[in-house]
């Protein structure tokens, strides 16, 4: 399973005998070129990691490549915000684990984007983020469906640009892995290639 | 002779009379015209070979194999999508086959305001003939267009615009809509089935899957040197270095000039990599009560080119239809959660129509990273983003008139018209800083410009270095300014008339 779109650039880099290449400048600045990120950056290795609210199946905890257990819950449930309510699997189908195909996209990124992307979530979920910004007081995993939601769209309009780059990359990731998949075309009446009246 | 990364794993040295680095219209175009001169060609490509046997109509495998970074390649604030082809062929492999000529104001200032010679209406219009004629441009009957395309020329009519098909290069088109993926039927005339096989024909020899990461000069002897990747993994395998007395680069405005400033050459003006041009693209989506289905049937065949340099200043905008698949449609629609999964469930009834500017003054750059790889940046000018606003205006106007029952912009925040009558408010209201607008470039151009001055320009009109005889950049980085429309022709046409000037010269240019 290779799913694609993927939420930063740069990706696929790294000569013949090179080491793993250092984060580049104009990634840093993603998240660090402001002082306040960069506090908040710091911050958040001071603060112990809230509670996971223990909805990782240990099956899939013990499959994953890229992501840690917490890590994947964040992931879990922001992707289930974003892509929003889905329809129930028909028969025979299994529900889109699109955090899971994020880990397995992640996993075959480049070394920069996979360190970019612990940071991201790091700072995405951090307590200290969160009060900083828009005074709450939990992490976005210990908030509430209706406050994760607000929670996003804080994310999503903030006048500070690396706060609405940062929600750019989770939008990107989370539909992309979701739509690339086959099963999410039926409940939007996407039937493939050619219109539905020309099909041969 | 086609080959694949994964038939190498000891290093290759070749040598060559010309080394062609990319494989898109401007590579494939030169390697056809030399090879059939006589030359010994051998063509770097970065992307994999891939035919129509492996061109299964779905964004999954269309992005991870034929697009660079699968689709998501982007402005370093991730403000702006960047699309285009990374595979043999490039981005005519990729594209949705619009063909139209470099309109005639455009050459008129390269020629009055950069200095470019031999370059005019009068001097191309023979090669867009025998293009037109190599790829079967035309345009498409009426009965032709899908419910999407139908949505330009209806709409625009109605409201007294110009609107009509425009040139697709494509022969027995099927209207299966794949053109975005590779076309599974070889009906898109583009370059990987065209000129590449060709220019093979020929003699030159293609290995895809080989990244060139620097050019090195030895007197008269240039010497490419680069990687050979595992064509899964994308992971380098081995390497390869190949001597030529001549070597063209042709990586697109995006790369181009990061291997230049890599291999630290050509760049005497220090405009390697400046003059970034996007044709800057958002889409208005609107909702109708028929069913749409904007990802079937032929996906480009009409356009409104009524706004495009009205005001007599180089300016404006161009409107087209758009085909959408569900990642991009998802990745397009405003907002997340519950509001964007209800609009994806109109996915059916969806019209999606683009409007592109033709840049004046905004600013937009590519730099090299720490890793030796593109970081590029993008501000919007105050003109452009006023075409943008007054485009994004006139395009939900054109659905309005075209039935839409509402329509809506690429905003994070939606934006939603419920009539005409809301469209200046809306506007008004809404957020344009970064982020806040979902934009996309396709046709990335002009960060090697031609001009007849080494002080500002890094080019010839002949797109060889100033610099550096014997180099070459041919692809979309050659245009010193936006051309405003969809970028192929053009650049297959310079691409033609710069090789066959090359091929003509030489052993003059061969002795450096």
């Amino acid at each position: 399973m290779n799913a694609d779109p993927i939420p930063v650039s740069s990706l696929e880099y790294g000569k013949v005998g090179d080491a793993p290449p250092a984060i580049s400048p104009s990634r840093r600045r993603f998240l660090k070129n402001t002082v306040l990120g960069l506090a908040v950056l710091s911050a958040s290795k001071l603060f112990p990691r809230t509670l996971v609210r223990g909805l990782a199946p240990d099956v899939i905890a013990n499959q994953l490549r890229f992501f840690s257990e917490h890590e994947y819950m964040i992931v879990r449930v922001v992707t289930e915000r974003i892509v929003g309510p889905t329809p129930r699997p028909a028969e025979g189908q299994h529900t889109i684990d699109v955090a899971q195909r994020a880990d397995e996209f992640l996993s075959l990124a480049d070394p920069e984007i996979q360190e970019q992307f612990h940071q991201l979530l790091s700072v995405f979920n951090g307590v200290v983020f969160a009060f900083l910004f828009d005074f709450r007081f939990s992490s976005f995993l210990d908030m509430n469906p209706e406050d994760q939601d607000s929670y996003l769209e804080d994310w999503m309009t903030s006048p500070l640009t690396f706060r609405r780059q940062v929600f750019v990359a989770l939008k990107r990731l989370s539909l992309s892995m979701y739509y690339t998949e086959e099963q999410s075309w039926t409940e939007i009446g996407y039937t493939g290639l050619f219109l539905p009246w020309e099909r041969p | 002779m086609i080959h694949r990364g994964i038939e190498f794993n000891t290093p290759v040295h070749e040598s060559a009379d010309v080394c062609i680095v990319g494989s898109g219209c401007g590579g494939g175009a030169s390697a056809k015209v030399l090879a059939a001169a006589g030359r010994k060609v051998i063509l770097l490509e970065e992307g994999g070979y891939y035919t129509a046997a492996d061109f299964d109509g779905t964004e999954q495998t269309a992005y991870k194999n034929l697009y660079q970074q699968r689709a998501g390649q982007a402005t370093g604030d991730l403000s702006v999508t960047v699309l285009q082809g990374r595979c043999v062929g490039g981005s005519s492999t990729v594209n949705w086959t619009t063909t139209i000529r470099t309109p005639d104001f455009v050459l008129r200032a390269w020629q009055r305001d950069h200095g470019v010679t031999g370059v005019t209406t009068e001097d191309l219009d023979p090669y867009f003939e025998r293009i037109e004629h190599y790829l079967n441009v035309h345009a498409e009957p009426e009965e032709n267009h899908n419910p999407n395309n139908r949505i330009i020329l209806d709409g625009a009519r109605r409201l007294g615009y110009r609107a009509s098909a425009n040139g697709r290069n494509t022969k027995g088109c099927v209207k299966a809509g794949s053109c975005g993926m590779g076309c599974p039927y070889d009906a898109k005339l583009s370059v990987n089935v065209t000129y590449i096989p060709d220019a093979v024909r020929s003699g030159a020899t293609v290995f895809a899957d080989c990244r060139a990461e620097k050019i090195e000069v030895h007197g008269q002897i240039k010497r490419v040197r680069g990687v050979i990747l595992d064509p899964e993994t994308r992971r380098p395998r081995t390497e390869v270095s190949i001597e030529a007395p001549v070597v063209i680069v042709s990586g697109s405005a995006i790369h181009s000039p990061v291997l230049l400033k890599n291999s630290h050459l050509a760049n005497s003006s220090k405009l390697v990599g400046q003059h970034l041009t996007f044709h800057l693209t958002t889409a208005v989506l609107g909702i109708f009560d028929s069913i749409i289905y904007p990802g079937g049937g032929i996906p480009q065949s009409a356009m409104c080119d009524e706004f495009l340099n009205k005001n007599n200043d180089d300016g404006g905008f161009w409107i087209e239809a758009v085909p959408v698949h569900p990642t991009l449609a998802a990745l397009g629609l405003p907002g997340f959660g519950a509001r964007h999964h209800e609009l994806m469930r109109m996915f059916p009834n969806l019209g999606a129509t683009i409007v592109l500017v033709k840049e004046t003054d905004s600013f937009g750059r590519v730099m090299v990273n720490a890793q030796g790889r593109p970081n590029i940046a993008y501000s919007i000018g105050k003109k452009d983003l006023a075409y943008l606003k007054e485009a994004i205006k006139v395009a939900a106007e054109i659905q309005f008139a075209a039935g839409a029952r509402r329509v809506m912009t690429l905003h994070a925040r939606q934006t939603e018209f419920r009539s005409p009558a809301d469209i200046d408010s809306s506007l008004a209201a809404a957020d344009w800083g970064k982020n806040q607008l979902s934009l996309y470039s396709a046709h990335p151009l002009g960060t090697c410009r031609m001009g007849a001055r080494k002080e500002t320009a890094v080019l010839d009109s002949h797109c060889q270095a100033h610099d550096v005889k014997g180099l070459f950049v041919i692809d979309g980085s050659f245009t010193p300014t936006s051309l405003g429309v969809n970028p192929q022709l053009t650049i297959l046409a310079v691409a033609e008339k710069s090789a066959e000037w090359l091929a003509e010269n030489f052993a003059t240019i061969a002795r450096g």
